[in-house]
């Protein structure tokens, strides 16, 4: 247990090392993030105190999904193209533990985008958020952030295994932004569309995120931050599936090297 | 971990087929079945070094790649030190190493130190074992000095080493080496060599795969020839030449052939194959046959008027042997 606790620390930090270095990442946590935001404040500032939260914490949200989705399957296509790839498939720590060490990485990155976002809000746009209750907001990014997680763990394998994987998952990036209210609520979402945002975990952690930081009863914070945490448990145990799959899959076609 | 099974040989392979399948084609999609090995058959004993030779596309990669459990072969068995590489995978990796030849497999942004903690850590090694081990791998395959520099900055040679290190990170009993002087110049391909034959002497098995000739005839116990997924001999490397021996060659250089002529050629009664060279201002053909007067009086016969330059015999050498098992034609 310490060896492969040991193997998800190397896996973090050899990922943490290497985004560091690699401007993509700024560009992901840092200057998009802020260009969402800034659109965002522009569009709600004068919306009531409700909105600005949208505004505020928008830009941060999309950053950090950014950041901890699509930097791990970036990470994975890294690999592809550095040969390194098979290394570590063929190493005898299982592939889910090197994803968890290189997720954690993303993961952590990604928490970063809510300081430039919060800072353009508060310096720019002199947007605050004054009902937002500490305790409940810190749960709720708590929650968010382990939804995030776990998708990315989830989905990770399929980047080995499908080169194509990486450009489609790339769309879904986007639709998530409408479909889990990083920007405006699902309530806006057009009524045949809305079941599958609540199918989706990020959807109830962003409303919790969001009531804990606006003055609106939030009486069913406690219950939104429990279905997230549901479905995030169900994905793991499908992406268990997707794991076996996966190694199977990538021994048949060879698909892991590049020729 | 559980003792390893009683096993005969350290790499049993039998019946092995592995088949690519693919899709061709935009809208109508075809089904394409490749056919990288069909059906082989080898058996490798501890602390034998031995070579599968084959040109491009027969196969060698394949074989490497079933054995160290990165593919899944289509039917047949393959057992490393008596475990399955299809159900046993965790087993078989703890006990493996394996390099795959070229420059790409290694983190060129981190230093060569940092890529050899990191492989030691997902190999589950002890951090008080990989401590040690590490500078001994470095000083073993002289990269002691430059360890902490970037591997962008390391030369092929260097990196092929540190390659090699990788692959002994784990202190494996059995060691894949596909094509691993590829690249390299000619010293850097001979210190490797000489450190390959060293790593066997000290009792490792290595399968080693090479389009080299030379290169398994100098190091190794015993080599396979592989064409088209299949083996098409197999023994110790004087045996292989042995097959061969009674052939001699028949070697002229033009300045253009017309494939006609190289069928005729082709067509002489004892010739076995027929390969031309281009040079820089002829066609260097090399025919390979049981009996080298009687196609050098016909030369001028069969490709008549084609002026021919620099006509001569001479008895078949290693790489000699090794077209002719693969007939190879370039």
């Amino acid at each position: 247990m310490r060896a492969l606790m040991r193997a998800a620390w190397s896996a973090f930090e050899m990922s943490l090392r290497l985004r560091v270095v690699n401007p993509w990442t700024y560009l992901n946590w840092l200057v998009f993030p802020v260009i969402f935001a800034a659109t965002g404040l522009f569009m709600l500032s004068s919306s009531g105190i409700d909105r600005v939260a949208y505004g505020v914490l928008g830009g941060g949200i999309i950053g950090f999904w950014s950041v901890a989705y699509l930097d791990g399957g970036n990470a994975i296509q890294d690999e592809r193209w550095q040969g390194t790839l098979e290394q570590i498939f063929a190493v005898p720590a299982p592939l889910l533990v090197i994803v968890i060490g290189k997720i954690v990485s993303s993961v952590l990155l990604g928490l970063l985008a809510f300081i430039p976002t919060v800072a353009l809000a508060y310096f720019g746009f002199h947007a605050v958020l004054p009902a937002l209750d500490p305790l409940r907001f810190a749960v709720s990014l708590g929650v968010l952030t382990f939804s995030f997680f776990i998708i990315s763990v989830a989905l990770t394998p399929l980047f080995a295994v499908w080169r194509w994987a990486f450009t489609v998952l790339n769309g879904l990036e986007l639709a998530v932004y409408g479909l889990c209210g990083f920007m405006f609520p699902v309530s806006q979402l057009p009524g045949w569309l809305q079941p599958v945002s609540y199918v989706l975990s990020p959807t109830w952690a962003t409303r919790a995120l969001y009531a804990s930081a606006s003055p609106s009863p939030n009486a069913g914070i406690a219950g939104w931050w429990l279905v997230a945490l549901g479905l995030s448990v169900a994905y793991l145990a499908l992406s268990v599936l997707l794991y076996r799959y996966v190694d199977v899959r990538a021994r048949v076609t060879g698909e892991l090297a590049l020729a | 971990m559980p003792p390893d099974p009683p096993f005969r040989h350290a790499i049993e392979v039998a019946g092995l087929r592995k088949v690519y399948v693919s899709k061709r084609g935009t809208f109508r999609r075809t089904r394409v079945e490749n056919v990288a090995l069909d059906g082989i058959d080898l058996a490798i004993a501890q602390g034998e070094l031995f070579g599968l030779l084959g040109p491009n596309g027969a196969g060698k990669t394949t074989t490497v790649k079933i054995l160290t459990t990165l593919l899944l072969p289509t039917s047949g068995s393959a057992r490393v030190l008596g475990r399955d590489v299809v159900t046993e995978t965790g087993a078989v990796r703890r006990r493996i190493g394996f390099v795959f030849g070229g420059e790409r497999g290694l983190y060129w942004r981190l230093s060569g130190y940092d890529n050899l903690r990191y492989f030691a850590d997902l190999y589950l090694i002890p951090p008080q074992v990989s401590k040690r081990r590490i500078p001994e791998l470095l000083a073993t395959l002289g990269l002691a000095g430059r360890e902490h520099d970037k591997v962008e900055g390391y030369s092929r040679g260097m990196k092929q080493r540190l390659h090699l290190a990788r692959g002994l990170l784990n202190d494996p009993d059995v060691l894949f080496l596909d094509e691993p002087t590829i690249g390299l110049d000619p010293v850097g391909a001979r210190d490797l060599r000489l450190l390959v034959r060293g790593l066997a002497d000290d009792g490792k098995t290595i399968f080693l795969t090479t389009h080299y000739m030379f290169e398994a005839d100098a190091i190794c116990d015993r080599v396979a020839v592989i064409k088209k997924g299949q083996i098409v001999a197999q023994g110790t490397p004087g045996s292989i030449k042995q097959r061969v021996g009674e052939i001699g060659v028949v070697e002229f250089e033009v300045d253009a052939l017309a494939p006609e002529g190289l069928d005729r050629l082709r067509a002489l009664p004892g010739v076995s194959s027929v390969v031309t060279a281009e040079r820089e201002l002829a066609l260097r053909v090399t025919i390979h046959c049981a009996q080298p007067p009687d196609v050098m009086t016909q030369l001028g016969k069969l490709l008549d008027g084609v002026t021919l330059h620099r006509v001569s015999s001479r008895e078949a050498t290693l790489e000699d042997a090794y077209v002719d098992l693969v007939g190879e034609s370039s």
